[in-house]
């Protein structure tokens, strides 16, 4: 448990140092607004500090800790990354500040602001800045920068890492979290010069790029990406499906193993699902647009920031007809390959659950046979397939639950459904209320809170947060705090307490 | 502040992970090298990758494609250790193909092999071939040929040696100071560690010992004898020995001792086994029958032998047969543990000699990448854990330039728990005092609780 309190704490310091970004912004565009970030900073950063005095002899990472971990230090980061929004006054109520920020966080780039125009430099930066963080992940940077010895902390990586089995590129975690790091610098950085090539201005660029890198969505003008340039928009589509690639097939393209970076089963599924959707789509509205060059960027825009989860427009898809509206649903639930920034349920995932109803379908035909499912040219393990099935019953109930609590504030069922989809796969634009064109402004207090509930879970991948709604497990984590009173003589009351109700 | 020399870090690839491989990786990643670890069982991965921090993966390690997953071009070391010999031989042999610069490192125990192990090292290229049966029965015969000490490492190449033994009730070191121990001994000597009620300590000059405390001695191997003689216990090494299990080890062993013209007696349940141990082992006394079994134990002699050796395969047995033979006054015991992790509970139980085949022979693999390591920069020669890694003692090569060199040791900043065990010049074992200072070129001994030491330097504080 102390690890984990450990953990938190520099998270706290962390977050205090990523809000410098902010800050130095208000200073450049010389807003009011900074100083309630350097307020939040410097309280944060205290609270760091003293919580990472607490540190135990050994930090060590079991399955449960690490799950508690993330999902504990995913809240710290919301809650305390939501209080300069509303201590500047730009977002007045807290819920909606925590609602922006977990949708910054979590990448999804749903907002319940009605006009992100009149919002500050300073606001808008961070609201952007928050998608590059949780991109890539807060704990994944901590696991870069802290030199933390003995043991392995694998399953914090694990934990915050999407996808259905979480390697390392490098034998030591740290080493694999820095590479990481160091290709989603790279890349973010090649996005901003790109974008300052079209002509773009520098703070655009870095807010457009940062929202592009953790495939989030914030947009820092209310009609999103649709007023840029063909080539801007060209740009970002580009990225968008580049940042939903699985990292590795980069890590590999680094070591100069392009055969083995082709070779990547998953890539081949996620950009034939890209091609697939958009020449389906476009067949279907081509009518629509002046010129083909057009018809084929609006669409390829479109399906690139709902594969890879984006949540970028720059039409509003809502009003396209219902054949490609649901494929835009469809897409929102594959998502974005494992290991990349962005989410949903994961290409790799779609395709092992694929090919294991296909082999479960040919057992009928030779009951007998032997057949392992392969992927990657990997034969897939039972219990990662087990573990796969388990993920996707936890989807089905979470969006379930969520649609029926989200259902009570009277919308119709298009927005409701879309609301949930949208939020817990990390998207951002859904349909209908939710669509392009408008925002979350006007759900109910209580729909909110689901929504950032399904935020959470959906960036998660649902295990590490359903972990702390588990009774048990805080019964045990009750236990084991008892236990270590006891035993360190400092439980006298305690004791004396158990010895009276005997 | 001297500038602490950061240690290079070498690519690993551990092929199998059974025991010794296991005990490899958590040894190699507490030195912070990068390690692969493979094996064809996905649990075992599994279970290592969460508990170290190593890369896993699942594969044979004869096929190419999976050691080139593993990252076969850039390791530096592969060491393979599965069950098999032949595998780890095939393993081995591939690695060198594709990494000319690498060194590979097999484990062999199948003693039909042992003629041919240095043609086949040297045909194959493998730069080490360990079989962990027959280190243990060095290990062991090493311990025979010391009665009176639980444990003997050699250091600065068999000219000193780190004995370890326990004090016996009513000994004259009972109750004395440690300053005052020079009177019993006229030689050079350094006590380096007292273990008493499973906690280690480094002594100091005005501890004093107790009846039951196990401690570590470091001389001169020739002073060695008379350690003992001056404290009053025998001397000379043992007439006759019973061995429990006709295992690998046990042939291994009994071959030594029968060449020393000891007794002994081999107590195995496999009647085949036997037959064939009867043909290997022409001197020895070969009996077929059940170890556990008291009445065949006394049948055979127990009272008789003065060394008892329980190396079957099952580590339940062997502590439960040792423990009925320490019942028995003055005779020496030695249990093998091949499996059992719970050490603190083996060295409560007042064993007598206990002899882990996994890490003497992780030990034997690690002292190799250390000297491996030395070659770019560290310049540890040999390190040995004691009492169970609590306590490490370090052999170091001092060079030119080295912050250690010229200081009188009184005045030298060191760290806590920490001594300066001997020094080796040119051959010739020292035990310094206060005004004596360390030169380049001397070898030096260390005994120390801390951890991770490559360099004479991180002795200071």
């Amino acid at each position: 448990m102390r690890s984990i309190i450990f953990i938190l704490g520099w998270i706290m310091l962390v977050l205090a140092v990523l809000m410098l970004l902010p800050i130095a912004t208000s200073a450049v565009y010389e807003e009011t607004e900074g100083l309630a970030f350097a307020v939040v900073a410097f309280l944060s950063a205290i609270c760091g500090v003293l919580l990472i005095r607490t540190k135990p002899a050994t930090v060590k990472f079991y399955a449960k800790e690490g799950l508690a971990c993330t999902a504990l230090g995913w809240i710290v980061l919301s809650l305390v990354g939501a209080v300069p929004f509303t201590l500047s006054g730009e977002i007045p109520s807290y819920l909606d500040a925590v609602f922006e920020t977990v949708s910054g966080f979590t990448t999804t780039g749903a907002s319940i602001l009605r006009s992100v125009e009149q919002m500050s430099h300073t606001t808008n930066m961070w609201r952007c800045f928050t998608h590059w963080i949780g991109g890539m992940g807060i704990l994944v940077f901590l696991l870069a920068v802290l030199p933390m010895v003995g043991g392995s902390n694998m399953q914090l990586m694990k934990a915050e890492s999407p996808g259905p089995s979480v390697g390392k590129l490098v034998p030591k975690v740290r080493f694999t979290a820095q590479l990481l790091y160091g290709l989603y610098v790279a890349l973010t950085i090649l996005m901003i010069l790109l974008l300052i090539a079209g002509r773009m201005p520098l703070y655009d660029a870095i807010c457009t790029a940062c929202g592009t890198a953790g495939t989030g969505g914030f947009g820092i003008y209310n009609d999103s990406c649709a007023s840029f340039s063909p080539y801007l928009q060209w740009v970002i589509t580009i990225f968008m499906i580049l940042f939903g690639v699985n990292f590795n097939v980069y890590y590999l393209i680094f070591l100069r193993k392009f055969r083995d970076a082709l070779r990547c089963e998953e890539l081949h599924w996620y950009l034939g699902i890209i091609l697939m959707a958009g020449l389906l789509i476009f067949r279907n509205i081509a009518g629509r647009f002046e010129t083909v060059e057009q018809g084929l960027r609006t669409v390829f825009f479109q399906v690139a920031t709902i594969i890879t989860t984006t949540g970028f427009s720059t039409v509003d898809f809502d009003l396209w007809p219902t054949f490609s509206k649901t494929i835009i649903i469809l897409l929102m639930f594959i998502g974005a390959c494992a290991g990349s920034t962005g989410g949903g349920t994961k290409v790799s995932r779609i395709a092992i659950i694929g090919k294991s109803f296909f082999s479960y379908i040919r057992s009928f035909l030779h009951p007998r046979a032997v057949r392992k499912i392969k992927f990657e040219g990997k034969e897939v393990e039972t219990e990662t397939l087990r573990a796969i099935f388990v993920y996707y019953t936890g989807v089905f109930l979470i969006v379930a639950v969520s649609v029926l609590l989200v259902s009570l504030d009277g919308f119709n069922f298009e927005t409701s459904f879309s609301a949930v989809a949208a939020t817990f796969n990390n998207i951002g634009p859904g349909f209908g209320m939710a669509g392009p064109a408008s925002n979350y402004a006007d759900f109910s207090k209580l729909s909110k809170c689901v929504m950032i509930f399904d935020m959470l879970a959906g960036r998660l991948e649902v295990f590490p947060v359903i972990l702390l709604l588990y009774p048990r497990f805080w019964r045990e984590v009750g236990m084991e705090i008892y236990t270590r009173r006891m035993r360190s003589g400092r439980g006298y009351m305690d004791r004396r307490r158990l010895h009276n109700s005997k | 502040m001297p500038e602490k020399r950061r240690l290079p870090t070498l690519h690993i690839i551990i092929v199998g992970c059974g025991k010794v491989g296991i005990t490899l990786v958590e040894q190699l990643s507490r030195e912070g090298h990068d390690i692969t670890v493979l094996d064809i069982n996905e649990n075992v991965v599994r279970n290592v990758t969460e508990l170290y921090d190593v890369m896993g993966i699942t594969g044979s390690g004869v096929h190419m494609q999976v050691l080139r997953e593993a990252g076969l071009e850039t390791a530096d070391i592969v060491i393979s250790v599965t069950g098999s010999d032949e595998i780890n031989l095939l393993c081995c042999t591939i690695a060198k193909k594709v990494g000319k610069s690498l060194v590979s490192i097999a484990r062999v125990r199948n003693p039909e092999y042992i003629e041919e192990l240095p043609y086949l090292r040297q045909q194959l290229g493998i730069a080490m071939i360990i079989n962990p049966d027959l280190e243990a029965a060095r290990e062991i015969g090493r311990i025979i040929s010391r009665p009176q000490a639980r444990s003997v490492n050699a250091f600065a190449k068999g000219h000193a040696e780190l004995v370890r033994f326990t004090i016996p009730m009513g000994n004259v070191l009972d109750g004395k100071q440690i300053l005052t121990l020079d009177r019993f001994f006229s030689f050079g000597y350094i006590l380096c560690a007292i273990e008493r009620n499973g906690e280690v300590y480094i002594p100091k000059g005005t501890d004093s010992l107790k009846a039951g405390d196990d401690i570590t001695i470091m001389a001169a191997s020739r002073d060695v004898n008379k350690i003992f003689t001056a404290i009053g216990m025998r001397t000379g090494s043992l007439k006759s020995c019973m061995i429990i299990g006709g295992g690998k080890t046990s042939y291994y062993l009994a071959r030594q001792l029968l060449d020393q013209r000891m007794d002994v007696r081999i107590i195995e349940s496999d009647p085949k086994r036997c037959d064939e141990l009867d043909a290997l082992l022409p001197g020895a006394t070969i009996i077929n029958g059940n170890g556990s079994d008291e009445q065949l134990l006394k049948e055979e002699g127990i009272d008789a032998v003065e060394a008892f050796i329980a190396l079957t395969g099952i580590d339940e047995e062997n502590i439960l047969m040792t423990l009925y033979a320490k019942r028995i006054q003055g005779l020496k015991t030695i249990t093998k543990i091949n499996r059992i992790t719970f050490n603190d509970v083996i060295d409560d139980l007042d064993l007598g000699s206990v002899v882990y085949p996994k890490y003497i022979c992780a030990e034997e693999i690690t002292a190799y990448v250390r000297a491996r390591r030395n070659s770019i920069g560290s310049n540890v020669e040999t390190l040995y854990h004691m009492f169970d890694n609590r306590v490490e003692a370090i052999e170091f090569h001092i060079e030119k330039g080295s912050p250690v060199i010229g200081i009188p040791l009184m005045r030298l900043k060191k760290k806590d728990q920490l001594l300066i065990a001997c020094i080796n010049r040119n051959g010739r074992i020292l035990f310094p005092r206060g005004q004596d200072t360390i030169e380049a070129g001397d070898g030096m001994i260390v005994i120390t609780k801390h951890k991770g030491f490559g360099d004479a330097s991180d002795i200071l504080l």
